[in-house]
């Protein structure tokens, strides 16, 4: 889970308060929603195994879902020094990007695991 | 619901476990499989050279508010203009992709390879499965659905009164090859990003016209509304440099 930092991010800063020009580098932004899509993938498929070996069943697996993802956001944000904005250009981008992605892995996680440890 | 159903441990140890097993390293051994059979195409020197010319022109429209507006307005020229711009294209001229496409062997037979590297795979993974695990529930997913995904969860089954959330072999193949997507993505590194779903729009999208961008690209940096953010920057520097002093 590594944030590579946007080159002009001590520029960013103190331009939020002006009517900001967007002056982000194309390549470090796709890179940082690289790495977003990674550590989500990463952790839906860690909740996913807990989730199975802790042996939730229907709702409250999908609740530890969100309760993962929920934590991988904070994570970012605190990976992002809490200026989200000198990393990415909205919100969206640290909070909802890859949401439903890793739902898939997470539901193949959690059933294998879960059927490892509890079915048979 | 009906009563739970007991599975034999032998069902996890050479069912469950196996599949997924395999599964996760056909799909590594399909990456480096493809990574093979990848063929280093010479590219055509006037496709690149379109590309290079839109790249170009996009990062005029991107960087267009950090020069003055006479700069931009002779680089949206030299780009734009109806005689010898870079990215007017002649009627008539714009070549069709389609018949390129014939015309060139090479494009087709990589074409080819791709579809071969992804199918072949599949299909004999799925044979394998259906030859020796099929029609026994194998796994259980834990959470209830409803009699809707029978068809889909139970393939091989044809038992309607198995409570839905029990999984076939078969359908626990299919579960596996949707759901190891992001941890391929993950253990083979980005290449591998591009997963079946993209390289099928890639391929619906094959025979496009590099004319088309170059027009697309043309009506974009037509419209840009040009404002020139140096003025605004003297504010900025102000802005640093007092909160440098104190």
């Amino acid at each position: 889970m590594a944030g590579h930092s946007d080159s002009s991010s001590s520029e960013k800063k103190s331009s939020e308060a002006m009517n900001d020009v967007p002056t982000y580098s194309a390549e470090n932004l796709q890179n940082n929603m690289k790495v977003i899509y990674y550590s989500r993938t990463f952790m839906s498929i860690i909740g996913g195994v807990l989730a199975g070996i802790l042996g939730f069943t229907g709702f409250m697996g999908f609740v530890l879902y969100f309760l993962v993802m929920a934590i991988t956001s904070i994570g970012l944000i605190a990976k992002a020094k809490f200026s989200v904005h000198a990393y990415f250009d909205s919100w969206n981008r640290i909070i909802l990007d890859g949401f439903m992605g890793g739902l898939m892995s997470f539901v193949l996680f959690w059933t294998f695991a879960y059927d490892i440890v509890h079915i048979f | 619901m009906a009563e739970d159903l007991v599975l034999d441990t032998a069902i996890r140890d050479w069912v469950l476990i196996p599949l997924s097993v395999v599964m996760v390293l056909i799909g590594i051994l399909r990456y480096f499989v493809s990574k093979l059979m990848r063929s280093s195409q010479v590219p055509d020197p006037k496709i690149v050279k379109e590309g290079q010319v839109i790249v170009r022109a996009r990062n005029l429209r991107a960087g267009a508010n950090f020069i003055p507006p006479k700069s931009f307005r002779s680089r949206r020229v030299y780009f734009n203009n109806e005689e010898n711009g870079l990215l007017f294209v002649p009627k008539g001229q714009a070549q069709n992709a389609q018949a390129q496409m014939f015309s060139d062997p090479n494009m087709a037979m990589d074409m080819m390879k791709k579809n071969l590297s992804m199918i072949i795979p599949q299909t004999l993974t799925f044979a394998w499965v259906n030859f020796f695990f099929s029609g026994f529930v194998a796994a259980k997913i834990p959470f209830p659905l409803t009699q809707r995904f029978r068809t889909m969860l139970q393939n091989g089954i044809d038992l309607s009164t198995v409570d839905v959330s029990y999984v076939s072999s078969r359908s626990w193949y299919f579960l596996n090859l949707f759901g190891l997507r992001g941890l391929f993505s993950l253990i083979l590194g980005e290449e591998n990003a591009t997963d079946d779903t993209q390289r099928m729009m890639q391929m619906s999208g094959f025979g496009f016209d590099p004319t088309k961008s170059l027009g697309a690209e043309k009506d974009g940096l037509d419209i840009v509304q040009h404002e020139w953010a140096l003025p605004k920057f003297e504010h900025r520097a102000e802005a640093v440099l007092k909160k440098l002093i104190r």
